[in-house]
This record gives C-alpha cells, sequence and structure tokens, in this order.
C-alpha cells in the first residue's frame, strides 16, 4: 500500500507540472487562437479544484490499472501501459476534434505531449511500486 | 492471445460504442449542446468521428485482451469502469477549462461509465483465452 501512495503521488505530481508547462507555458498561443472555446483565467482559477480532482483520478486509475495487471514489471511494463492508455486517449482527441473545432495542430501537439506525458507516468510507477512479497 | 476471438470482440466494441454515442450524445444530449452551440462543430466530421471511436475500441479491446484475457462479462465490466473512472477524470479536467454546463459534465461522467461499462462486459462474454477456446 505504502507504494501504492509513493507512485501516487509521483505520478500525480509530475502529471500537474507537465500540465502546467504543456498547457500554461508552451501552447498558450494556440488556446489563444480559440479564445470563445475556453474560460477566462479567473473562471479557470475558480475551477482549479476540479483540475486538481480530475488528473488526481487519472492518476488513480492509472496506478489502479497498473498494479492489478502490470505489477512486477517494472519500468518497462508501465511504459507499455502508458502507451496502451495513450493510443486510447489519442482516439477521445480524434472525437473532440470531429465534434469541437480545434485547430488541428492543437490535437496534433496534444497527442504528442500525451505520448511523453504517459511515457513518463509510465516509468515513474513502474519503477516505484512493487507487488507485496507473500512470506511463507 | 486468441484473435479469432479477438478480432470479433473488436468489431462489437466498435459497433456498441458507435451506437451508445450516437444515441446518448447526439439524441439524450442534444439539446444540452444546444445551449453551449458556440462550442461545437455546426456538423460533426464524422471521418474523424468513426476513426476516433474505431482508435478507442481497438485500444479498449486490445488491452483487455492481453492483459486481462479472460472470458468472464463480470471482469470485463469491472475493467470497463475503471477505464470509465479514468475518462471521469478527464471530463473534470475539461469542465474546468471549457465553458461546459454542469449537466454535461455529469451526463458525460454517467455515459463514460456506463459506455465502458458495458463494452467490457461485451468484450469479457465474447474473448476466449486461446487455451479455453481448443480445449
Amino acid at each position: 500500500m505504502k507504494r501504492f501512495i509513493t507512485a501516487f503521488l509521483a505520478a500525480f505530481i509530475f502529471t500537474f507540472f507537465w500540465g502546467w508547462l504543456l498547457n500554461g507555458v508552451l501552447l498558450k498561443d494556440v488556446y489563444a487562437q480559440t479564445p470563445g472555446l475556453w474560460r477566462s483565467q479567473s473562471e479557470m482559477m475558480s475551477l482549479f479544484h476540479w483540475i486538481i480532482i480530475g488528473q488526481a483520478l487519472v492518476i488513480l486509475a492509472f496506478v489502479m490499472i497498473y498494479a492489478s495487471g502490470f505489477a512486477g514489471g517494472g519500468v518497462v511494463a508501465g511504459i507499455r501501459l502508458g502507451i496502451m492508455l495513450e493510443i486510447a486517449a489519442i482516439g477521445m482527441r480524434l472525437a473532440m476534434y470531429a465534434v469541437q473545432p480545434f485547430p488541428g495542430k492543437l490535437i496534433l501537439y496534444g497527442s504528442t505531449a500525451g505520448v511523453i506525458e504517459m511515457i513518463v507516468t509510465g516509468a515513474i510507477v513502474g519503477a516505484i511500486y512493487k507487488p507485496a512479497v507473500r512470506h511463507m | 492471445m486468441n484473435h479469432k476471438r479477438g478480432f470479433p470482440a473488436f468489431i462489437t466494441a466498435f459497433v456498441f460504442i458507435f451506437f451508445f454515442e450516437f444515441v446518448w450524445h447526439g439524441m439524450l444530449m442534444k439539446s444540452l449542446y444546444m445551449e453551449t452551440a458556440l462550442l461545437w462543430r455546426e456538423q460533426p466530421m464524422f471521418p474523424w468521428l468513426i476513426l476516433g471511436q474505431a482508435v478507442i475500441a481497438f485500444a479498449f479491446t486490445g488491452f483487455y485482451v492481453s492483459k486481462i484475457g479472460v472470458n468472464c462479462p463480470a471482469t470485463g465490466a469491472g475493467y470497463g469502469l475503471v477505464i470509465g473512472i479514468l475518462c471521469a477524470g478527464g471530463d473534470l479536467i475539461r469542465f474546468s477549462v471549457q465553458p461546459l454546463t454542469t449537466k454535461i459534465l455529469w451526463m458525460w461522467i454517467a455515459g463514460g461509465l456506463i459506455e465502458f461499462a458495458v463494452a467490457g462486459a461485451i468484450v469479457g462474454a465474447i474473448y476466449k483465452p486461446l487455451s479455453s477456446s481448443t480445449a
């Protein structure tokens, strides 16, 4: 359980800072091209706790899946899980692009960054989480 | 891995996801989307929508087949629920940054949980691992 919580916290902290760097700094100009699709800065700040809860849910599900089917495989298994989940996330971004007038490059950059994010998240979880050793 | 059972599981999951989303988003949630019309395209880009749903079904089924791989609808439904929780996290983040209504948020979360639990049950019911299918 201790390893589970540590893996969750480490991956969550990475995701939080990666999300800030990506969406708050690197893609800022791309978001600025479609201001009507986004909340104002002050609105986003008032809903910031939902971003934290959302990221925590994503990472919790990630670590749960890793612990139930990948544990013991280490960093490689974590990266494999990250890539598998990111493939599904790319499908969701494509479906989102089909119904919302996002610029195509936002989907492209978001998916590229998503691959990096999930690989690193998987590596972190795989490096930290170890299945409990059962003593005879 | 039993590809002979994995492929029909993928096709069935894809067909279910397509029709579920058509009913859930295209019919049940239509009025909610009309309230926020500026956020949406006038007409969906169907090739991208179908490709996206196919990729989701492929990843969802592929993951089950390669890592869980048991012939059990309940196990599949449980797997789908965990994926639904993961999607709910994404929905919360989207709600925080896009001017969506809370009704849309809750319908997305409920829809995601139902959709993936049922898709998981379908995949779990269709897929059989190689050893039991040849026995």
